[in-house]
């Protein structure tokens, strides 16, 4: 059965390891539906957050590959449960007058969303949150006419 | 050059080229320490270095150009991480101001290598070097080996530094497990203990952990019967009788058959390859699996493991002895012995021993492997002739069977058992491929010559790529699409190298020709016509079952 899982992987902070990490999901046909990689408290080290829809199975055998790559020092398999995690997203909407824009607003501070950025013909509204958090804030500004979307991929720290 | 030394390299196989000039013009002031071997083709290089890992277990070292150089030493870097040897290549670049503009012999050489290494690094500054390569031996050739490429800029090698050469490597994120934990080895002892028809799998793990008289003591302590994997040839000596054969798609018939009724398996530094185990849904239905593999990706990669144990099989092997009970399994080895029997009728008789007829594959290499006693180094290419000298050279001494498995690569043997013969001078080598594998790196037999390596090479000759034209046989219908070969005067062409040849026909000529083969002190090729359309029997067809095994 195909499940949402979060790979966290630990490397040291070098070129190449990304490229590896990405070879290894092509390798065995996994689509990476989102990836974000940062530098972390440790110095030279980074953190890949990976989510991928695949079976349970085949990520297991993928995280024990990733631990090949000699730049490797931990990789994490999580359920949602298992994590605190978020997306970021920018949403650029337009806003044809005053009314608009005045609902515009109401929405966003429903959402629990802010507005980063206004000019007469749009605004630019930011919502941090998880994946379905910002699907359904894109829902409900889709009949206003959005200009621009784009989100970042997932970050997540464990519970435990 | 300093660092290279300090890693204890003594011979490199290369190829020169503009961007790794300045490399070599240090090697000219090293040349009491550092032997080159100048191959005609880089693929040859990397080959070459694969084989000297192989038989002597310290890593190979190659040398190779930027651009074509290093995309020659492509199928060799390739090959060597299908099989775990322990290879470091040493690429030219261009200097580091033009990376990236398409120069003059410019390739992506850390792009083009990165899924078929263990690591690369590029360097680009001097002062990079010592270090970096301190690690690529240490990573190279510690945990599972494999190969590393380092890539150097043209400026770098021209660069001065402050030599120092790390003595030790300390790597955070690579520490590879050689200890395997206490719990699993009680657990894998009370299951074999308890154990009715217990069965030992072993492969190239065994050879690459030094551990072939840990192996023999664990079964001969348990009386477990023990069969290799085509790498695993050579562990175990031929003739130990808890010896049962070689796995695999044209295996021995027991092992194969066998498999299916064992209860408890012991599989020691092997990856349950497609070819050794069939289908893989029918693989080993009765049996719990205690599988023993210094990678831990390999344990439950294509089979469930019962009990997984992450560990160099060295120590695993000896801590696992102390645990197990004496014991003998007769009645269960006696149908690994009835199977034999079988087998030595409907296929060992009439291949090795034929009165009429062509000259066979089989019956060469049994000839080969009764005048050399199995004490010589056999290197093999791919195809049939592979197959037939896996089931029928007979070695008695370790890692005296070389050859291309994950990969298959036609062409590996000949630079390969050059790299060999470096690698244990002393010993005999004796490389065997098709007619159509010797054409694929033939320009290495110049390197022989220039080098005098009394390397003993035969051809099988059947005028056919062999093992494609048995599948064609059996699967396609007699279509041979593709599969004859014309072949060239191999006599002429070895003349024309300055290496001695003769070519045989006749059965009758066959014993005094090998004999005379393995008598020379210089290079030798012996170019035997065999039996066009021979198949290699038994054989596991493919996706098919390991109980499905053909005797014919």
């Amino acid at each position: 059965m195909k499940h949402l899982s979060t790979i966290t992987v630990f490397s040291q902070n070098t070129p190449g390891v990304l490229y590896r990490i990405a070879d290894l999901f092509l390798r065995r046909k996994i689509n990476i539906e989102s990836l974000t990689v940062s530098e972390i408290e440790l110095p030279g080290q980074s953190r890949f957050t990976i989510t991928v829809r695949a079976d349970g199975d085949l990520v297991e055998k993928v995280v024990k590959q990733l631990y090949r790559i000699i730049e490797v020092s931990k990789v994490v398999d999580s359920l949602d449960h298992e994590l605190i995690f978020k997306e970021l997203s920018f949403i650029k909407v337009h806003t044809k007058d005053a009314a608009a824009r005045h609902e515009l607003e109401r929405l966003a501070q429903m959402s629990g969303a802010k507005i980063t950025y206004v000019t007469g013909r749009f605004l630019v509204i930011e919502k941090a949150g998880t994946e379905e958090e910002i699907n359904n804030i894109y829902q409900l500004l889709k009949p206003y006419g959005i200009k621009e979307f784009v989100r970042s991929g997932r970050i997540a720290v464990f519970k435990e | 050059m300093e660092s290279l030394v300090q890693a204890g390299v003594k011979i490199v196989f290369g190829y020169p080229g503009g961007a790794i000039m300045p490399i070599y013009d240090a090697l000219y002031d090293y040349q009491d320490k550092i032997k080159h071997v100048l191959v005609r083709h880089e693929q040859g290089a990397a080959h070459a270095a694969e084989g000297y890992a192989r038989a002597c277990g310290k890593p190979g070292v190659c040398f190779a150009t930027s651009g074509p150089g290093a995309t020659n030493l492509v199928t060799g870097i390739a090959d060597a991480m299908l099989d775990s040897v322990p290879i470091v290549c040493i690429t030219g670049q261009v200097t580091s101001a033009l990376i990236g503009s398409d120069a003059f012999q410019e390739a992506d050489v850390i792009g083009v290598t990165t899924p078929i290494t263990k690591w690369n690094y590029q360097i680009i500054k001097a002062a990079e070097i010592p270090e970096v390569l301190a690690k690529a031996f240490h990573i190279a050739t510690t945990g599972r080996p494999g190969p590393v490429v380092i890539d150097i800029t043209k400026d770098a090698q021209f660069g001065r530094l402050d030599f120092f050469y790390p003595k030790k490597v300390t790597i955070a994120s690579y520490n590879p497990n050689l200890f395997p934990h206490p719990k699993q080895i009680e657990l894998a002892a009370e299951l074999l203990n308890n154990a009715k028809r217990p069965y030992v799998l072993f492969g190239h793990g065994v050879l690459i952990a030094k551990a072939e008289k840990e192996l023999r003591t664990l079964i001969e302590k348990g009386g477990l019967p023990a069969a290799a994997t085509l790498h695993g040839i050579s562990a175990l000596p031929a003739d130990h009788p808890l010896y049962v054969g070689f796995l695999g798609m044209h295996g021995n018939y027991g092992p194969n058959v066998l498999s299916n009724k064992a209860d408890v398996v012991l599989a020691v530094g092997m990856r349950f390859d497609d070819r050794v185990t069939g289908r893989l849904k029918d693989y080993l239905p009765r049996a719990k699996i205690i599988h023993i593999d210094i990678d831990p990706a390999e344990l439950n990669k294509n089979v469930k493991t019962y009990i997984p144990i992450v560990a160099d099989a060295k120590i695993a092997l000896q801590e696992l002895t102390q645990k197990i009970k004496k014991n003998h399994h007769r009645p269960w080895l006696a149908e690994f012995r009835k199977c034999d029997q079988l087998e030595m009728t409907k296929v060992i008789k009439n291949e090795s021993y034929p009165r009429a007829g062509q000259i066979k594959m089989a019956e060469v290499i049994t000839m080969l492997s009764e005048k050399t006693k199995g004490r010589a180094i056999i290197v093999v290419d791919v195809g049939q002739h592979q197959m037939v000298a896996a089931r029928y050279y007979k070695p008695v001494l370790a890692d005296s069977f070389i050859t291309s498995g994950g990969m298959g690569t036609m062409g590996f043997a000949l630079p390969a058992g050059m790299g060999a013969k470096f690698a244990a001078p002393e010993r005999e080598v004796i490389v065997v491929c098709g007619d159509g594998g010797f054409q694929m790196n033939i320009q290495e037999l110049a390197t022989i010559a220039q080098e005098q390596i009394p390397l003993k090479i035969i051809i099988l000759n059947n005028s056919y790529l062999g093992m494609v034209r048995q599948w064609q046989e059996l699967f396609f219908n007699k279509r041979y699409s593709s599969t004859r070969l014309q072949n060239p005067d191999f006599i002429q062409i070895a003349k024309g190298f300055y290496i001695k040849g003769e070519k045989v026909q006749d059965r009758s000529d066959l014993s005094l020709a090998l004999s005379r083969l393995i008598k020379a002190k210089t290079p030798y090729l012996l170019e035997i016509m065999v039996e066009k359309e021979g198949n290699v029997f038994p054989m596991v067809p493919s996706g098919a079952s390991v109980e499905e095994i053909r005797l014919e």
